[in-house]
């Protein structure tokens, strides 16, 4: 569909409509050899498929749901931004290229770019033509992420990065990297950043992948020596990098993320009552996080029906989704693995490493709670 | 994935937010302790004027919507049997026809030779059936009282009463929401109270270790909440779900009693007026499901 007709479609149509319409083209749309073979994939097949996948949501009218429309998003809200990952889930889609792209920097650029940025990113980054990754972790920056050590110089026409930033989802397929780094050392703590949007495609630019503990490759490490930023791709102005930076972060609500995770976690626990059945001592524990895991589903409506309303009750409600899907996953892949079913040995091996890392990044579930404490509920600093 | 699905509706909504009122002008938001063991705040004339124990007999008020009225009375602890009136007459036509607070028997996983009478120590009405078995009223609960739960007023009773099963599902959800309700008044009180209180010379919900009781009481009292709408809406949930709230309930009482340190155990303070209430909720829970699930 041309991005007129899908406007016009979703303008037309109501929350059952949609859901019927996503539910449709994901049956017709995800690729077979996704669904069926995705074990057998070589790395590049897989990248391929993924990488066209974002484009394919895009052509399909389901890019950038909940973005607003006068920006190529379809205008949409968090229940639409939901129910299409849960149906993305169930159909086994591809995870694509386009997360950090869609969740934080179309929002960063509609809030804080300039008219120029917009004009030249937006599109391709909702389209899925433009990869991108984040650089805000640093090695001696993780939960203290206002100590970033990465310098942005000032030269002729731009400025030149040079530092270190890891733990970085995309790196390694990104066309580009938007990134916190020091553009006045001497300036004091939270104002001495700038938000730089670099291309990585330059020679200043390496690449390193993080074998993490599951033995997936994730993340990386990525290193940029005097890279070039011309002065048009600096957000906001040299020292409003960490406002800019908490600006994005605290409209991520992380309600397609959850979307996406109970999909994986239900199936998890389905998999536990049937291989389990037969085994009475683990029962109770079964079927506690059976019901810990509807419930991130009726909390994620709630969140929902909440929205429109907004105000403290659903700021509370939103604001626990990350601590509670992420351990309610690793309590799920802890059980797994220590049930120790035979066929199902292999699995939960590997979703039990693979897991560990969830109460870590995107803010770690202390970090997490200290945000919960002080943002939603008021307390002291 | 729907929308809407979750909210109450205009009625439940409506009345939740008029008992809010109600129970605020009453006691002005004061601690329970000031009250627990004293007269109620409210008169029973009160609920009566306002026909909210007969709110369930109104063909629109689903189940959800009395969780939510059940949530909002909760929270204030009052010691009068407003949820059990609103049960009673909602499945009993002899309750109905009372115009007095009704009550019922229920079974109790801790007393098994005989039956639990919230509010039995007020000498009220007793109602026999509850969508089954005998439509008629006892006159006061029989037996001895009951001194666990102080707000409860409790008395046994050498009866249980007959509870359809959906009547027995709706009490035990009604029960779950008013633990949850008192859950969200805990974890308030226990963020005023890390807000004011200094040690080391700094308000002791500046320190991390306390942030992180006050976070984790907030996730549990939003699964509280959660568990008891899922309940609600799902009759074949109802005790797991009305358990589940119940227990997350009291995960938030025993955060918020440690936040508030050496008082957080004192009698004087009153915390456990509302903790001893969810844990006997959980007591008739359990009643009620192995009775009638």
């Amino acid at each position: 569909m041309d991005s007129t007709t899908v406007l016009e479609t979703v303008r037309d149509e109501t929350f059952d409509e949609f859901v019927a319409r996503a539910g449709d083209w994901l049956a017709q749309t995800v690729p077979d050899r996704w669904r069926r073979q995705r074990g057998s994939l070589t790395p590049a097949e897989s990248d391929q498929i993924r990488r066209d996948w974002d484009i394919a949501l895009y052509k399909g009218g389901f890019a950038g749901i909940s973005l607003p429309a006068e920006y190529g998003g379809l205008g949409l809200g968090l229940a639409e931004e939901i129910a299409f990952s849960v149906l993305a889930g169930k159909a086994q889609a591809p995870d694509g290229f386009g997360r950090v792209a869609k969740v934080l920097v179309a929002p960063m650029l509609i809030a804080d770019g300039t008219a120029d940025q917009r004009a030249r990113y937006l599109r391709p980054t909702i389209a899925g033509e433009t990869v991108w990754c984040q650089g805000f972790s640093e090695p001696e920056a993780g939960s203290d992420l206002a100590g970033v050590k990465t310098r942005a110089v000032k030269v002729d026409g731009g400025w030149e990065i040079s530092g270190r930033k890891t733990w970085t989802s995309f790196a390694q397929h990104a066309d580009h990297c938007f990134l916190l780094a020091q553009t006045d050392p001497d300036a004091p703590r939270y104002r001495n950043l700038g938000m730089f949007l670099v291309s990585m495609n330059q020679p200043g630019v390496t690449v390193h992948d993080i074998k993490q503990i599951s033995g997936a490759v994730h993340f990386a490490e990525v290193h940029f020596d005097r890279a070039f930023v011309p002065d048009a791709d600096l957000v906001g102005e040299p020292g409003q990098g960490w406002k800019i930076a908490m600006n994005v972060l605290q409209h991520e609500r992380g309600g397609s993320e959850t979307a996406a995770r109970y999909v994986e976690i239900r199936a998890d626990i389905d998999l536990l009552l049937s291989s389990c059945a037969d085994r009475p001592e683990l029962q109770n524990e079964i079927r506690e996080l059976d019901i810990r895991t509807e419930l991130l589903r009726w909390q994620l409506s709630k969140v929902v029906d909440l929205e429109a309303a907004g105000g403290e009750a659903f700021e509370r409600a939103v604001s626990i989704l990350k601590v509670l899907w992420s351990e309610l996953w690793q309590d799920v892949t802890r059980l797994g693995v220590s049930a120790m079913v035979p066929k199902d040995r292999d699995h939960w091996r590997y979703q039990y490493f693979e897991s560990r890392a969830v109460s870590i990044y995107s803010g770690t579930n202390e970090i997490q709670r200290n945000i919960v404490a002080e943002r939603v509920l008021g307390l002291p600093r | 994935m729907s929308v809407g699905l979750t909210a109450p509706g205009d009625i439940g909504e409506a009345v939740a937010e008029a008992i809010a009122d109600m129970v605020q002008r009453a006691t002005n938001g004061a601690p329970v302790s000031t009250y627990a063991q004293s007269d109620s705040p409210l008169t029973w004339q009160a609920i009566e004027d306002g026909g909210w124990d007969l709110i369930g007999t109104d063909e629109d008020a689903q189940l959800r919507d009395l969780a939510e009225v059940a949530r909002a009375w909760g929270r204030a602890c009052i010691q009068l049997p407003f949820i059990p009136s609103l049960l009673a007459k909602r499945h009993s036509g002899a309750a109905q026809a009372e115009s007095g607070p009704v009550s019922f028997s229920v079974p109790s996983a801790t007393l098994p030779e005989s039956g639990l009478v919230p509010y039995g120590q007020l000498d009220l009405k007793v109602a026999r059936g509850l969508g089954a078995g005998v439509d008629e009223l006892a006159e006061g609960a029989g037996g001895g009282p009951e001194e666990f739960d102080i707000l409860l007023r409790g008395a046994r009773a050498p009866f249980i009463s007959d509870f359809s099963p959906e009547a027995a599902r709706e009490t035990a959800v009604l029960f779950a929401a008013e633990a949850a309700g008192a859950a969200a008044r805990l974890l308030d009180d226990g963020i005023a109270f890390v807000k004011e209180r200094q040690q080391f010379g700094k308000p002791v919900g500046s320190f991390q270790a306390v942030k992180h009781h006050l976070a984790n009481a907030l996730i549990d009292a939003e699964m509280a909440e959660t568990a008891v709408i899922w309940a609600s809406l799902n009759p074949a949930e109802a005790y797991r779900g009305s358990l589940f709230a119940i227990t997350r309930s009291i995960a938030v009482g025993e955060l918020v009693l440690q936040a508030h340190g050496g008082i957080g155990f004192t009698w004087e303070l009153g915390l456990h007026f509302l903790l001893r209430r969810m844990v006997a909720a959980r007591d008739l829970v359990t009643g009620l499901e192995s009775a009638y699930a």
